[in-house]
This record gives C-alpha cells, sequence and structure tokens, in this order.
C-alpha cells in the first residue's frame, strides 16, 4: 500500500453534477480496487497557465489516497479515454516527511504533523490564508526563527 | 589600469560586504515541495517563466532539485507556464 496523490483538470465546460458524477466515478475506483480515499481537495474553477485543448479554465481536483499500484493505473487508464480530462498527475507520497536529525539536535517532542491528511481546508480559505503568509513573510524579516518553523510546516 | 581596478573591486568588498543569501525552504524546515503551492514556486520563476538559478536565490542544492521537480510538475497541472511572455 502507497500513498497516493492524484490531480486532474476536467474540462469547465460540464455541468456542476456532471463533475460531481466524474470525482464519484474515480472514488468509486479507489473504493473497488480496496484503495481508501483519504480526502478529496476540490479547487473549483480556475484559470490554466496556458490553453489545453481551447479550454482557458479548468476545474481542478486533487484526490489523496493509499492503494495498492494497479490504482492509479487504472484511473489514468480510464482519464485517457475521457475527453472530459484534461490534464492528470499522479505523485507517491513520500512515506515518512520527517527529516534526519542534523548533528547535536534533540529528538524533536512531538511527532511531526502529517502534512496532506491534516489540512482539510475549502479552497478560498487556503487562498487567502497563504496571501496572508506571503505578506507576513514580507514585513515580518525579524520575526524569530522559531514562529518561522512552524509556519513553515503549514504552508507546505 | 587593470591593477587600479582590482584594489576599487577589494575595497568596495570591504566596505560593502555581499549580503549572505540563505536557502529560505531550510530556514522553514521544509522537506519536501509541494507544487500545488504556486505562490510559493512564483517567487522562483520570474516573468519569462524560467526557474531562477541557485547563484540568485541561494537556494541550496538539496530544496533546489525539488523545487525544479514541483515546478516541472506544476507546468504539467498548467498552474504554472512553460513559456511566458
Amino acid at each position: 500500500m502507497r500513498h497516493y496523490e492524484t490531480g486532474v483538470i476536467i474540462a469547465p465546460n460540464l455541468s456542476d453534477e456532471e463533475i460531481d458524477q466524474q470525482i464519484k466515478q474515480m472514488a468509486e475506483v479507489i473504493a473497488s480496487m480496496k484503495g481508501q480515499l483519504h480526502r478529496e481537495e476540490r479547487w473549483g474553477k480556475r484559470k490554466l497557465a496556458y490553453p489545453i485543448k481551447k479550454f482557458a479554465d479548468g476545474y481542478y481536483v486533487f484526490l489523496h489516497y493509499e492503494s495498492e499500484a494497479n490504482v492509479p493505473a487504472e484511473l489514468e487508464r480510464r482519464f485517457r479515454q475521457s475527453d472530459q480530462i484534461l490534464r492528470f498527475l499522479t505523485v507517491k507520497k513520500p512515506p515518512t516527511q520527517r527529516r534526519p536529525l542534523k548533528k547535536g539536535e534533540k529528538e524533536a517532542e512531538e511527532e511531526a504533523p502529517q502534512l496532506g491528511v491534516s489540512e482539510v481546508e475549502a479552497t478560498g480559505e487556503k487562498e487567502k490564508s497563504r496571501d496572508e503568509e506571503k505578506k507576513k513573510v514580507k514585513e515580518g524579516e525579524a520575526e524569530s526563527k522559531e514562529r518561522e518553523k512552524d509556519k513553515g510546516r503549514e504552508v507546505f | 589600469m587593470a591593477k587600479e581596478e582590482k584594489v576599487d573591486k577589494a575595497q568596495f568588498k570591504r566596505f560593502f560586504p555581499a549580503k549572505k543569501k540563505v536557502c529560505r525552504f531550510c530556514q522553514m524546515d521544509v522537506r519536501e515541495i509541494d507544487y500545488k503551492n504556486v505562490d510559493i514556486l512564483r517567487r522562483y520563476v520570474p516573468e519569462k517563466g524560467k526557474l531562477s538559478p541557485r547563484r540568485t536565490t541561494g537556494t541550496c542544492s538539496f530544496h533546489q532539485r525539488r523545487l525544479a521537480q514541483a515546478v516541472k510538475r506544476a507546468r504539467i497541472m498548467a498552474l504554472l507556464p512553460f513559456v511566458a511572455e
């Protein structure tokens, strides 16, 4: 079992129900092959950096799941057949996010937050908080290093 | 003439030492760079859409490699342009 993250761009000319249908189908594929869907991240409609199949926007969805390797293969096979999927990208998630201790560094007390699984947020909120982070980073050069570290964990 | 120039440079350096650049990712203790974090990636991709070299940003080699990977993924997902005018 491995952690995967599959990002999909769905054609923007579909109705909300059709998009829901697409996402439901993906979830079913994962479930039917004994995979575990951890969470889905919907960014909604977003401008593409360059046109794909003459569309200027796309509906972004990201699925985080744990499964055997045949699940992403099956998903991608389906994506290739469908012309409603503009783009997809599957990324393997590293098993641990912890970094090896540097020389002379003590073992941290709390477990590093499991990235990805813990941050379930609506897109709008996320975008906003990101902007705020950015501002903060610009303003607060003098901020203590410790706080900077915490922030880093949140952002990434 | 050439010699003079050299001295000037040395003096310049003494009075205005170059600010030491540090890797921002190391400062924030980041291990993996996510390609979905477009705002952060944007800072390393100026107008042309090319990834800035380490010598200008001060990113360490470990994070520069991750960053390059993330930018390439973001381009595939149309979050960043391959080329921009």
